[in-house]
């Protein structure tokens, strides 16, 4: 079952969903003054014959949720072709209809839809690019000083002191690895709306 | 008398695990009350949710999967206290 027009049109708009936020407005912020917007998406998402809709799966807690959403929002600005509706994970049921590879609650969920609300394409939680390009950099952070010890143990065994560095370099790595993100999230979403050309 | 016992919990704080972080500190607390030395909660990042018992690693998130039943790990602080 995809999302009928009915669900889609109960759900909540932008500024009420940030109307509700308890946390993050911060990050949101950052996110929102940072992101700039590849303008060859926009153009291609301008070129769409019609609104698609996007029902948008979040909380306000996800940093995944805290990247994106500024982007699909800044996307839907610019181009007028995107109808995003926001629902909450943890108080509505859509989750579980769209559990990420059958398993995993994870967030941001965006679900394409076209007129009809016939679904075009589902995005979850971050492209696979961006993952992958963040464990190998972080297998670099780790290589590249040795006192952070074995990538795969707790790091409540480090030091608090060795533990606040470690945690500083996987910061810089993830603010270093942003414009990447930034790109491969804005290239996914106008893949999954140019499904409705 | 028994060793005093160190529980750590390391959580995602970008997850919105601190509902099952919380949760697990409570029974801790109500259970041991003043037997347990220190129960320390540490926030990270990458979908972590380790508990360790004396340096000893009693679930991971990556490894075993899941959030561990609060049972598992009174279990482990039982076994320590014995020691």
């Amino acid at each position: 079952m995809a999302v009928t027009r009915e669900e889609f049109e109960s759900a909540m708009t932008y500024d009420q969903w940030k109307a509700g936020w308890t946390r993050n407005h911060d990050r949101f912020a950052a996110q929102e003054r940072s992101y700039q917007p590849d303008p060859a998406d926009v153009e291609a998402l301008k070129k769409l014959p019609k609104p698609v809709n996007v029902l948008a799966i979040v909380e306000d807690w996800c940093g995944d949720v805290v990247a994106n959403v500024p982007i699909i929002e800044r996307l839907a600005r610019e181009s007028g072709k995107l109808n995003v509706r926001y629902v909450q994970r943890d108080s509505t049921p859509f989750i579980d209809r769209y559990l990420n590879r059958g398993q995993f609650k994870s967030i941001p969920v965006f679900v394409f839809l076209d007129e009809n609300f016939n679904e075009l394409g589902v995005f979850y939680e971050r492209p696979d690019s961006v993952t992958k390009l963040r464990a190998d950099k972080r297998l670099e952070v780790f290589k590249n000083n040795p006192a952070f010890g074995d990538p795969n143990a707790p790091p409540d065994q480090l030091p608090e002191d060795v533990r606040n560095q470690l945690n500083q370099a996987l910061q810089k790595m993830r603010e270093e690895t942003q414009p990447f993100y930034d790109k491969e999230s804005s290239r996914w979403i106008r893949e999954l709306a140019a499904r409705a050309a | 008398m028994a060793q005093p016992v160190k529980v750590r919990i390391t959580y995602c704080a970008e997850c919105g695990y601190e509902t099952q972080t919380l949760q697990l500190a409570k029974d801790l607390m109500y259970k041991f009350q003043d037997q347990l030395s220190s129960i320390e909660l540490i926030p990270w990042r990458d979908g972590a949710f380790d508990v360790s018992v004396n340096g000893e690693l009693v679930h991971s998130m990556y490894r075993d999967g899941g959030f561990p039943p609060s049972q598992t790990v009174i279990e482990a602080v039982e076994k320590q206290l014995a020691a």
